[in-house]
């Protein structure tokens, strides 16, 4: 017995309930065939990297199944036929499976995501109080350089009259820097690979020409 | 005759000592990385923009990982995760 993974594209406009029969039949297959359908990873919708069918996107689902060359033959035929899948893919994992084993693998990684949602859990209350915090603090930290929002924030707070011009400061200081905060950062973190490949390439090149 | 001369003569330029900076396959370094053809954002870094598998002379991977890491990307192409040609954006 084999272990295979086929990974489907289908139709990203099919709802829930039409994607069932799709489902049923690929267990179908499998059972009819011997075979031992071991995981259905429904990936979701995910948007693809070129247009299969004039569709930009596809709603990708995984299967994990034991079984011999015929189940992939039958499979294949079948999604070579039906309209709603846009493109498969089968590979092959290992080529002498053992189910019992696959069985207790599947077991265990059930139990180990079990676990792993309950410390998630037990970790999410203390996690975002956190995450505001050093944002804040960040904000507090980036107006101090410029001495006019720093001298407005000691006035407003030694003097706590109710004039607005300081207290405004204050709060836009506060306010305003910890949005902009993350919306920098992240940009700067996306283009620095790229740009650090693009230049790592044409240098190599050049060495080599040495 | 004179061809050859200019040969000669051009030698001892090209005989500059070429700096090589030998790089550690990055698999190697840490066996905790897999090539793995369903994790598209990790196979980006060993594409070019356009698309291309980036040369094992520029990424610096062992021969080995090197092939592993070209038959995951074309897999990944297979299955609409990675194009053939062109840029895509994988947030």
């Amino acid at each position: 017995m084999r272990r295979y993974e086929t990974i489907i594209i289908a139709d990203p406009d099919l709802s829930a309930e039409q994607r069932d029969p799709l489902l049923q039949r690929v267990s179908d297959v499998v059972k009819q065939g011997d075979g031992y359908l071991a995981l259905t990873d429904e990936w979701g919708a995910r948007k693809l990297a070129y247009e299969i069918k004039k569709k930009n996107r596809g709603y990708y689902i995984r299967f994990d199944f034991c079984g011999t060359g015929a189940v992939v033959n039958e499979m294949e035929r079948f999604f070579r036929i039906d309209d709603r899948v846009l493109k498969y893919m089968t590979v092959l994992l290992d080529k002498a499976a053992d189910i019992e084993k696959i069985k207790e693998e599947i077991a265990l990684a059930q139990s180990n995501a079990a676990k792993a949602k309950e410390q998630a859990e037990a970790a999410a209350a203390p996690t975002p109080s956190e995450e505001p915090a050093v944002a804040q603090a960040e904000a507090a930290e980036i107006p101090t350089p410029s001495e006019e929002p720093a001298e407005a924030q000691t006035e407003a707070a030694e003097i706590p009259t109710p004039s607005e011009e300081p207290a405004e400061a204050q709060t836009e200081a506060a306010e305003i820097p910890p949005p902009q905060e993350p919306a920098e950062t992240e940009e700067g973190q996306a283009p620095e690979p790229e740009a650090g490949q693009s230049e790592a390439a044409p240098t190599e090149t050049e060495e080599e020409k040495k | 005759m004179v061809a050859n001369a200019r040969h000669t003569s051009r030698r001892p330029k090209r005989k500059k000592r070429i700096y090589h900076r030998r790089k550690v396959c990055r698999f190697c370094a840490d066996t905790s990385l897999i090539i793995n053809y369903k994790d598209p954002k990790a196979l980006k870094y060993f594409i070019t923009e356009r698309g291309k598998i980036i040369p094992r002379r520029i990424s610096g991977c062992c021969a080995k990982h090197q092939r592993t890491l070209t038959h995951a990307i074309k897999r990944s192409r297979t299955i609409a995760l990675l194009p053939y040609v062109g840029s895509i954006d994988l947030h």
